[in-house]
């Protein structure tokens, strides 16, 4: 559903590539292309979006002794006990564990959910689709059929299914998310291996005798780099959401482990006699999906205007 | 027709597929459905195992399993003791399909107004609708509910707070349930529409000077719509994905509530007959989307 960043169909420069092929040094040629992209992407929102993320990282990575609590360690004295009471600045939960704390370390694997489900579902997607688009007949048809099935179950509903083998630790949950949810960026990059495979920079590169392979990751991937970029940060809030959801719903990852998602889990059951526990975690969640939903809307609008 | 049933054909292998995938992933999962919770004396084990034939081969539960499927028999439900998983799905399902359908009506006429306000709508009040639909897709409909229930429900008591009791407790799951969709919706159609406006043809109903509301309903809405219909699979994943958890948290006795609950408890003759309802709906509504859009622009069947 989240998947969809509108990258067009429309071709760039056909005859030369816009990348690595023409510019002799393969690597500069990139990498100022990266960097054009980045810079086309500094207006307000964007930016906003990106320092808070920036924040929410360096937030997540500060240690959880900082507040000098555990996430884990119960006070009893201290159950539900406001903001700002005793060391404690965002209070305390149910069981009278520090909400700063849990929320730091809840805040670091969620976000390491969403950047490994991005990383791996992007490359199974990459993997799939390419291989479809550079084999043609008779395997393009098969693989194709295949994604197509594949595709038409939701990303939940299959993690939901994949977890009740793979258990519920923080790698089964990536796994099970990645493997819902590879199947937009195959089929974008399919379609970009149709687009690209037959363009003449492509076939000059086969005529000097470049190994498949090396085609591929020197000379094809490198004019694709864009729109993998931008698949990537879909895949990332994709990747968030989906955690969040399972673990809300009791399925994902279980506490004492905290997550956004097992977070709001209890801060929903706790709602009755405190907000706080469901105030905090929510506006994380918000924060980053939104965060990440402007950078790539904004990443995406922009490759697609400079074609 | 040859289209047709090529379709249909997928559909069959795809349901095969599924089937087989949930059949392996439970049978496969580490421990069996009466190992949770208290432990339970070996002969009674035994016994359990044996009354739903977990005891034999893993092939012949298979085919087992496959040719009860095959006739519309998924079983008896190994929590609520005795009852057929088809009564189970026959009592909840009416219940999904009617919040799905309203959530549905709700979003497609949300997310298209939506669309024509970002698209062709005043000029100052543009951006402000469009970064809302960002956070409404940014939004996940648990927080949506939990929102919707403490502020509407409970403080502002307009609204019951779950349960599934008349009209009115219908209103705050299907708002919870069509927001994000609706904001989606709302970004795709509104990217289609302007599509639109820079289009060739568009420029000559404006050049001949067609009335305003005829030119923007026939030459600018109805051209672009064509975008929405391609959601209609999408739509109805998310209508599945947001099913779970907006039953869950309104305490709503539909399909989605008994598909999270039997995956908890290990239900395999319920986990794979609510699998295969899904299954058999996507598939329904992601035909449904594609031929309706091919049925009104035949341009696509060219792709």
């Amino acid at each position: 559903m989240r998947q969809n960043p509108s990258v067009g169909p429309e071709s760039p420069d056909l005859l030369t590539g816009s990348g690595a092929a023409t510019k002799g040094r393969g690597m500069s040629g990139k990498r100022s292309e990266l960097l054009q992209t980045l810079k086309n992407n500094l207006s307000f929102g964007s930016l906003a979006a990106f320092s808070l993320l920036f924040l929410l990282v360096l937030w997540a990575l500060l240690p959880a002794r900082f507040t000098g609590v555990d996430p884990v360690t119960q006070h009893a004295r201290l159950v539900l006990a406001p903001p700002l009471t005793g060391g404690h600045p965002l209070g305390c939960d149910f069981l009278g564990r520090d909400l700063w704390s849990r929320l730091v370390s809840g805040s670091l694997v969620s976000l390491t959910v969403g950047l490994s489900v991005g990383i791996l579902s992007t490359v199974l997607g990459c993997i799939w689709g390419i291989v479809s688009g550079f084999m043609g007949r008779p395997w393009d048809p098969v693989m194709m059929r295949t994604l197509e099935i594949w595709y038409a179950l939701p990303e939940i509903l299959i993690a939901t299914i994949l977890l009740l083998v793979l258990g519920h630790g923080m790698m089964a949950v990536i796994v099970a998310l990645s493997i819902g949810g590879w199947m937009g960026v195959a089929r974008v990059l399919r379609s970009e291996t149709l687009r690209l495979k037959d363009a003449m920079f492509m076939d000059a590169a086969r005529a000097s005798g470049v190994p498949p392979l090396r085609l591929v990751v020197r000379h094809f991937l490198p004019n694709v780099m864009p729109v993998i970029l931008v698949m990537f940060l879909f895949r990332i809030p994709g990747g968030i959401l989906g955690e969040s959801t399972l673990s809300f719903l009791g399925l994902g990852l279980a506490p004492p482990v905290a997550s956004w998602g097992v977070l709001v889990n209890e801060g929903w059951k706790a709602l009755p006699v405190s907000a706080f526990m469901l105030i905090w975690p929510a506006i994380f969640i918000v924060l980053s999906l939104v965060s990440f939903q402007i950078l790539a809307d904004r990443i995406s609008r922009n490759i697609g205007s400079s074609r | 027709m040859k289209r047709l049933s090529n379709r249909l054909l997928a559909s069959v292998v795809l349901l095969w597929a599924v089937f087989s995938l949930t059949f392996l992933l439970t049978r496969f999962a580490p421990g069996n459905p009466f190992s949770a919770g208290r432990h339970l004396p070996p002969d009674v084990m035994k016994n359990l195992l044996e009354t739903y034939h977990l005891d034999r081969p893993i092939w012949e539960q298979y085919l087992f399993t496959l040719r009860q499927a095959l006739e519309g028999n998924f079983g008896t439900s190994y929590k609520a003791i005795g009852l057929p998983v088809s009564e189970i799905v026959f009592q909840t399902l009416p219940v999904s399909l009617t919040l799905g359908s309203f959530a549905f009506l709700v979003s497609v006429i949300l997310g298209v107004a939506t669309g024509i306000l970002i698209a062709i709508g005043p000029k100052s009040g543009r951006n402000l609708v469009r970064h809302a639909t960002t956070l409404l897709v940014g939004l996940p409909s648990f927080l949506l509910a939990a929102v919707l229930i403490d502020v509407l429900a409970v403080h502002g008591g307009l609204f019951p707070v779950a349960l599934w009791e008349g009209w009115g407790s219908l209103a705050l799951p299907v708002l919870a349930l069509s927001l994000a969709p609706a904001g989606y919706l709302a970004r795709v159609f509104s990217a289609s529409m302007e599509e639109t406006l820079d289009s060739p043809f568009y420029r000559t109903a404006l050049a001949k000077g067609l009335s305003g509301p005829r030119r923007i309903l026939f030459h600018l809405i109805l051209p672009s719509l064509n975008a929405v219909l391609a959601l209609l699979g999408p739509l109805a994943a998310a209508f599945l994905t947001g099913s779970f958890v907006v039953e869950t948290v309104f305490a709503i006795p539909g399909m989605g509530r008994v598909f999270v609950l039997s995956v908890m408890n290990r239900d395999y003759p319920l986990i794979m007959g609510t699998t295969l309802v899904y299954t058999v709906f996507l598939t329904v509504a992601i035909l449904l989307g594609d031929f309706l859009q091919e049925w009104i622009d035949p341009r696509v069947r060219s792709l």
